[in-house]
């Protein structure tokens, strides 16, 4: 036999593309800048549009009177190759940034992609390879990236937080943050503030112990790290039972959205997670802090300054991860709206915590009550082994993490509202890493569900308007100052509704379910706005009704015709 | 059961060869192999596709921990095929004709279990999908505060 043909070396998949492998140098997005985020509103520069959490674009291009001709401008397809974990349950959950023409959005899979945001032509790609195996309760998913300091951030599904090279996407440095063997994984976008980039621990079905932790943005040196259940000794320990106790030690607490900022409280406003077990609560006695809660947490050092836990000894699943959305009163109090799972809106005083007003925001609660003081009575709950229980909203919520937005000339918040119901019977289990750790066996409601945008005016807790749809709505909304409110349905379509009535003026069907977060942005004189779609994560929590809808990972852009 | 039983059954049942039972064969139901770890950190192992096997032997391929890889791919099938493979930055693939033999340098963290295949027809159905396996675990700093906690 001949000596062996010489095949050469591999080589990257991207260099057999079309990818350009550079992206156009852009200013430097630094901590000012941000800060300032909605004086630029051509650009999309941190997650959720600026740092309160509003998605609110001041750009009006696109508005009640002309945005009935927008059309695709153009659709970047995400793709895959081999296997990849999650495989049936992937989805393209981001949200897109835009910094002066380029487009950086993470995709399913550890992918990371710089955009022409004009084109749709893809400039770099980076692909993070994540494990197989590694455990994920809610499927292949990324909720986008960070960008400044020349960098752009990504928290991976096997938590390491990564820094590329923002014009190469090379890598710049990469931190193991979490314990893999332990059931950990990541899924939220980054959160640059000052020097630091902030990330928290996803899990919340694997009997983590959930922590914050922020990073030098230049180094990847962990500046801080803080435990969202406290141990032994710790304030707030005394709510997980008595001292000989275990369950802290694996109480969830997960904090896997974005967390909001006030820089000048320089207070961070971070969603906790479900305490674990999820629906056995036996083993968990207390209210089990800082489960299902807000913490404002010192960016400086980590400290919680306050709390407000929404569902005390939580039962139901009802993670309060969503986030925690920042606006003033006309008076000028510094408030902050948050749409729970367990259905109930509440406005707070963010300085400290203080309740200013509870409300319902969904049709459907079953499981307790809470008093306009916030006194909360659980009421249907799986307590007994065996027995199944029925409850609303399900474990999903009336709202999950997608996102709310408020408009300051409507004064409204547009919330995607899920009515779905689910049964859960009590299972007792042990608890071993990396094993889910519910406590029951459950079955979200496979039909008697609905969705709506619902138009709530903080202030007073009115509904003002809601658009009614026959599925519940699980992508978050986006308004603008064009009087618009945009928002993508399970099956498929984009939506504009308007911002005081709720009338729909336009729609799109994009293919495939939405369950991301759009946005919108300006490059030289035209508006566009981008929504990542495909149905994926965890479907057969928030609305197992559509299990078997098509997949898909497409990201499409609109604009107004340019003639 | 041992080894020996487990081949067996599969060879009995037709699973563990092309167009016996199944179609194809099924995946991972090669060898297992270890990498070795160089004096230069780098793990090293061999794989190859035997003739008319469309497996890639050894089909499972353990290293001790995440870190840098060099893994020699060699075709001594009377068919071209190719590899793509995971790699932190964009996979990597190679081209492999008939009778030839390549290197792959990958940088993947551990641990956890990664698939590789060749991405051509439907070779990656037919068998021709392998996994990297990496053991150990994540450093201490990564951690989570918390008493040694059971595992499965």
């Amino acid at each position: 036999m001949t000596d062996y043909v010489d095949a050469g070396e591999a080589v990257p998949h991207k260099t057999l593309s079309a990818v350009k492998g550079q992206a156009p140098a852009t200013g430097d997005v630094n901590y000012e800048r941000i800060q300032n985020a909605r004086s630029e509103p051509q650009n999309w520069l941190t997650y959720y549009g600026t740092y309160d959490g509003q998605r609110y674009s001041s750009l009006d291009q696109i508005n009640r009177d002309t945005v009935k001709r927008l059309t695709p401008a153009w659709v970047f397809q995400a793709g895959s190759v081999g296997l990849h974990s999650g495989a049936s349950t992937y989805s393209f959950e981001a949200t897109p940034l835009v910094v002066e023409g380029v487009m950086y959005v993470s995709g399913p899979d550890g992918k990371v992609w710089a955009i022409d945001s004009t084109t749709g032509e893809e400039l770099w790609r980076y692909k993070w390879a994540s494990p197989y195996d590694v455990s994920l309760c809610c499927g292949n998913v990324n909720r986008g990236v960070a960008v400044g300091h020349g960098k752009v951030y990504m928290y991976t599904l096997n938590a390491h937080l990564i820094a590329l090279d923002a014009q190469t996407g090379d890598l710049v440095w990469d931190v193991t943050n979490g314990d893999v063997r332990a059931g950990e994984s990541g899924s939220v976008a980054p959160l640059i503030v000052k020097d630091k980039v902030i990330v928290g621990s996803a899990g919340g079905e694997f009997g983590l112990r959930g922590h914050i932790d922020a990073f030098d943005a230049e180094t990847g040196e962990r500046q801080w790290r803080t435990y969202t259940v406290p141990k032994p000794g710790e304030p707030g320990s005394e709510t997980w039972g008595d001292e000989n106790a275990e369950a802290w030690q694996r109480g969830g607490a997960n904090c896997w959205v974005t967390a909001t900022y006030d820089p000048e409280l320089e207070l961070l406003f971070h969603g906790t997670g479900n305490p674990a077990p999820d629906f056995d609560g036996d083993v968990r006695p207390g209210d089990n802090l800082y489960t299902d809660s807000v913490v404002a947490v010192d960016v400086n050092t980590g400290q919680i300054r306050w709390h407000y836990q929404f569902t005390p000894h939580d039962l139901w699943d009802y993670d309060s991860t969503m986030e925690n959305l920042l606006f003033d009163a006309p008076d000028g109090r510094k408030l902050l709206a948050h749409a729970d799972k367990n259905g109930y809106f509440f406005v707070l005083d963010r300085t400290n915590g203080e309740l200013v007003r509870v409300f319902p925001f969904v049709d459907r609660i079953t499981w307790g009550e809470i008093t306009p003081d916030g006194k909360v009575t659980p009421k249907v709950y799986p307590d007994e082994e065996g027995v199944p229980v029925h409850f609303w909203p399900g474990p999903a919520g009336g709202k999950e993490w997608t996102h709310m937005s408020y408009n300051p000339n409507t004064g409204l918040i547009y919330v995607p509202v899920q009515e779905v119901g689910a049964t859960a019977t009590r299972r007792r289990r042990e608890f071993k890493e990396s094993i889910p750790y519910w406590g029951a066996g459950v079955a979200v409601d496979l039909d008697d569900f609905y969705g709506y945008v619902a138009a709530i005016d903080p202030l007073t807790g009115e509904e003002k308007w809601r658009w009614n749809n026959e599925y519940p709505m699980c992508a978050s909304t986006l308004t603008t100052a064009g009087n618009l409110v945009f928002q993508g349905t399970p099956t498929g379509e984009f939506v504009a509704l308007d911002a005081e009535s709720g009338e729909k003026l336009w729609s799109f069907q994009c293919g495939s379910g939405h369950h991301s977060s759009p946005v919108t942005y300006e490059v030289d004189g035209r508006q566009y706005i981008a929504v990542p779609t495909g149905w994926g994560g965890w479907v057969e929590g928030f609305l197992p009704g559509l299990l078997g809808a098509a997949a898909g990972d497409a990201l499409f852009c609109f604009a107004l015709p340019q003639s | 059961m041992t080894s020996t039983d487990r081949s067996d059954e599969l060879h009995a049942a037709g699973l563990d060869g092309q167009n016996r039972t199944a179609l194809g064969r099924l995946l991972n139901t090669g060898n297992i192999g270890h990498a070795e770890k160089g004096d230069d950190g780098i793990m090293r192992a061999t794989v190859r596709i035997p003739e008319d096997e469309l497996v890639w032997d050894p089909s499972i391929v353990v290293f001790p921990e995440g870190g840098e890889v060099e893994l020699t791919l060699i075709n001594d099938d009377k068919n071209t095929h190719c590899a793509v493979l995971p790699h932190n930055g964009d996979p990597k693939i190679i081209w492999l004709v008939n009778h030839s033999k390549g290197t792959a340098r990958l940088s993947l963290s551990g641990p956890g279990t990664y698939y590789y295949g060749s991405t051509t027809g439907n070779d990656e159905g037919r068998g021709l999908t392998g996994a990297l396996v990496f053991g150990g675990e994540v450093p201490d700093s990564a951690k989570i505060d918390r008493p040694p906690q059971p595992r499965p």
